[in-house]
């Protein structure tokens, strides 16, 4: 896995580039729905990242509590950081892509529903290790809160299904099926290797920097005994 | 199990002696009420249909400030120190306290459902048995995360407004789920509740026993 | 084709969030950075 790191960077750079060119130069425009439609190709890649986020809280999260690994206590916030900030990419261009699409900015749709849920929760999540003291033991909370959120996904996805949309017409076809041209699903497939590699990237620096924070954390109180 | 009758037992009878939660919940939760039924000025044909979403709203709402009082109290006087000290494994901790809050959260609820009942001109009480099952479901499923994480709020420093905020979103299911079994109870019984019960079940078994499990890390101090 | 602002809000979007990520992590390489130089000194005196 070192080894593979410096090319970390140029890939993310790559991916990035290749995404965007698929996403303008080589997907034809949609039928129905015009250019707004190349929204899609990021905004459900971005779904994809927060999901692989929030899955990566709930295992570091699981593995912190029974093992005490200090680096699954850092995997687990990086995770939820990066989930987070995927899924408010999904929360704000989903409404962007609806309103032209749909004339509404907001439907209480079961999909959205739960996107919303789920980043309130772990929004609630990076609330908890910011604001709950200085403690150790907020870790300890936060990876409870981890491992609860994710296993309130399948009751929520369900749960939301109770719901009935206002104007049932209003959504023709769920966000994004219906991709009739191939290479939108290879332009897809770009668009979620280059999050991945994205958010991946992003996750190690983030980690990286909550290692030093602590080895710093450590020396000083080395410092201050010796002092 | 036993010890966890125990503390179910403790934390009732230092309720019994004050009421100070019971009774403080019990005016909140109609003061709510009345804020609702107000805000919405529903005509006597339209209130019905407002009456499941007002109960629920005013369940969460009053049973997340009861149960994080409860912690509250116990922090204030360090009681969960002595608690832990003694050889009682948290898990029972946690059963005993979510069945106080169990009691707590029924007692309010008694008196709030017929208050509902004749603020929002329903008749509650000709589908007593369905609503009978649609509050236990729910009061469990909301009372297990609520005992586990009003626990962890308790512990961190902005505990007051950090309870609601990672509940609230947690909670949603068992929102919906009630609001929508509480619906169909009233319009024409428990066969309508089905699905909506089925999620409230669901919820139940898999936060209990995930409180059961999670809250030795949380008090393991 | 009328709809580019949507377009253009949406990419606009995703760079103002990784954007702003990106400078946090920055302020927080910095911040980490003064800590070092703070240590330093407290060492330098024993």
């Amino acid at each position: 896995m070192r080894r593979l790191e410096p090319l970390l960077a140029p890939a993310v750079f790559v991916a990035m580039v290749a995404a965007l060119w698929f996403i303008f130069m080589v997907v034809p425009t949609e039928r129905q729905m015009g250019i707004v439609q190349r929204i899609f190709y990021f905004h459900v890649a971005s779904a994809w990242l927060a999901y692989a986020g929030f899955f990566t809280v709930a295992g570091a999260s699981a593995v912190y509590l029974w093992k005490g690994s200090a680096a699954a206590d850092r995997a687990a916030l990086a995770g939820a950081e990066i989930g987070v900030l995927f899924c408010t990419f999904v929360v704000v261009t989903g409404p962007i892509w609806a309103r032209p699409i749909w004339g509404v900015w907001w439907t209480w749709d079961p999909r959205l529903t739960m996107t919303l849920i789920l980043w309130a929760i772990y929004a609630g999540y990076l609330m908890l290790r910011a604001f709950g003291g200085d403690d150790e033991a907020v870790a300890r909370y936060a990876a409870v809160l981890g491992i609860v959120g994710v296993l309130d996904i399948p009751v929520i996805r369900v749960s939301v299904r109770l719901l009935h949309g206002i104007h049932p017409n209003v959504l023709n076809q769920p966000q994004g099926s219906g991709l009739s041209d191939p290479t939108m699903r290879l332009a897809l497939l770009v668009a979620s290797v280059a999050m991945l590699l994205l958010g991946g990237w992003l996750a190690m620096v983030r980690m990286r920097q909550e290692r030093l924070s602590s080895e710093l954390a450590a020396l000083r109180r080395l410092a201050e005994e010796r002092a | 199990m036993r010890a966890a009758l125990a503390i179910l037992r403790k934390d009732l009878r230092i309720e019994w002696r004050t009421k100070e939660s019971l009774s403080s919940l019990i005016v909140l939760g109609v003061l709510l009420l009345v804020a609702l039924a107000v805000a919405y000025d529903p005509t006597p044909e339209t209130a019905p249909t407002l009456a499941p979403a007002v109960l629920w709203a005013t369940f969460v709402f009053t049973g997340l400030l009861g149960i994080q009082r409860g912690f509250l109290v116990e922090r204030e006087n360090d009681c969960l120190a002595g608690l832990l000290g003694a050889p009682i494994d948290p898990a029972s901790i946690f059963a005993g306290k979510l069945a106080a809050n169990l009691v707590l959260l029924s007692a309010m609820q008694a008196i709030v459902v017929p208050l509902v009942g004749l603020f929002l001109h329903v008749d509650l009480a000709a589908s007593f048995g369905g609503l009978l099952v649609v509050l236990l479901l729910g009061n469990l499923g909301f009372a297990a995360l609520a005992t586990l994480f009003a626990a962890i709020a308790v512990r961190t420093r902005a505990r007051e407004v950090l309870l609601p905020v990672l509940l609230l979103p947690l909670l949603v299911p068992v929102l919906i789920g009630a609001v929508k079994a509480t619906e169909h109870v009233i319009a024409g019984g428990l066969a309508g509740a089905r699905d909506a019960l089925g999620v409230l079940g669901a919820f139940d078994v898999i936060f209990t026993v995930a409180g059961w499990l999670l809250f030795t890390y949380v008090v393991r101090d | 084709m009328d709809n580019f602002p949507y377009l253009f809000a949406a990419y606009t979007a995703i760079w103002v969030g990784l954007f702003l990520y990106v400078r946090r992590l920055a302020r927080r390489s910095r911040e980490l950075e003064e800590e070092i130089q703070d240590l330093r000194r407290q060492l330098g005196r024993p």
